[in-house]
């Protein structure tokens, strides 16, 4: 009799013990509204429409190579990877590149000069905002006072001077260079600097933003060193 | 021995029930913790009935059942003629469950004190 009635205030402790669970559950976490207007979900549309134009771009481009793979014959598919080697090369930023562009000088504003106030080297944040909005344009190749620019590139304080690839970045003035795809691209980008708010933060650290008109034909040096190569291995032959 | 096998039950409910991670809808959420609290209130009418010997296996299954549907229904009903019905389920039920505790804590304390009466006799003799 005593185990029967274990049993059942065991059963029904059991339904009470999931009932509570499953309250605390609902409670610890309610489901999230959903409180984005129509813009604003147009908006995630826009932006996911294009990340799919992008991929779709890159797949096409991919696609080429593997059809240019399979065109080449034997032997000149030593070519091929070559040719993909050089297209790497070039997006890395290692080698030298020309193409359409315009360049930028940095130099003290009239008012600090007027007033005498010490010229001192750009803060790293200052670039590192200024690198930041001239990265919103997509395919651009940039040097700042003569140092390539690459996605491996880095903007620090080192012994108070601000470097870009652990060199010096001298004190203004200095010229920034930015190569883009087609002249309509750095038309495009030419003019939305002019019209940044990038330069009010310029002027507050006594700094102003020359920015020259595109030019068709621009030359930047490439990256000089080797990138460390971290990841990679190469397999052993014949595997 | 006895005490621990509804214990180990009520773990592995509440266990059960975070594990699956289970959850209801808001709207539902009202009707559940009224059951949760007829369920209690039946759980301690249970002991409390079990400790003055007039435990009955078909009032405790009946009343644990019939009191989660009864209170549902009220809130559901509630709900419907826009009256806080479920107010009356949680007053009724909290009255009665406080009152379960303070018997079941009488009971066990009467009991306790007649336990130590009798060992401090024992060590007398």
């Amino acid at each position: 009799m005593k185990k029967a009635i274990n049993w059942k205030f065991t059963i029904v402790l059991l339904l009470i013990g999931f009932m509570i669970a499953i309250q605390y559950n609902t409670m610890e976490h309610p489901k999230e509204r959903d409180t984005r207007d129509i813009w604003a979900i147009r908006q995630e549309l826009a932006e996911e429409k294009k990340i799919h134009s992008e991929l779709l771009t890159e797949i096409r481009d991919l696609d080429r190579t593997i059809s240019s793979y399979r065109t080449l014959s034997e032997s000149s598919t030593g070519q091929a990877l070559n040719e993909t080697v050089d297209k790497l090369h070039k997006k890395a930023g290692t080698t030298d590149i020309s193409g359409p562009g315009f360049t930028i000088e940095v130099r003290p504003s009239v008012e600090s000069i007027a007033y005498g106030i010490p010229i001192t080297s750009i803060s790293s944040d200052l670039l590192t905002r200024f690198v930041n909005e001239v990265n919103r344009f997509k395919g651009i190749h940039m040097e700042i006072d003569g140092k390539r620019y690459t996605m491996m590139s880095s903007i620090r304080v080192i012994n108070g001077v601000t470097t870009v690839n652990g060199l010096n970045v001298s004190s203004p003035p200095f010229t920034i260079k930015i190569i883009s795809p087609t002249m309509s691209d750095s038309e495009k980008l030419y003019n939305y600097l002019l019209a940044s708010p990038i330069h009010d933060d310029f002027y507050l650290d006594n700094l102003v933003l020359e920015i020259n008109q595109p030019e068709r034909d621009m030359t930047i040096r490439g990256y000089p060193d080797k990138f460390k190569n971290l990841y990679l291995k190469e397999l052993p032959k014949g595997e | 021995m006895t005490m621990w096998l509804p214990l180990l039950g009520l773990l592995l409910g509440v266990s059960l029930g975070l594990l699956s991670d289970i959850q209801i809808p808001q709207i539902y959420s009202n009707y559940l913790s009224i059951a949760v609290l007829a369920a209690l209130d039946t759980l301690f009418g249970g002991i409390r009935a079990h400790l003055q010997q007039i435990y009955d296996d078909k009032v405790f299954i009946s009343g644990f059942f019939f009191n989660i549907a009864l209170a549902a229904g009220l809130a559901f009903l509630g709900v419907h003629l826009g009256v806080d019905l479920y107010l009356a389920a949680v007053f009724a039920f909290g009255v009665r469950l406080f009152q379960n505790i303070a018997v079941i804590r009488r009971i066990l304390l009467t009991k306790w004190s007649e336990r130590s009466k009798v060992s401090d006799t024992k060590v007398q003799e």
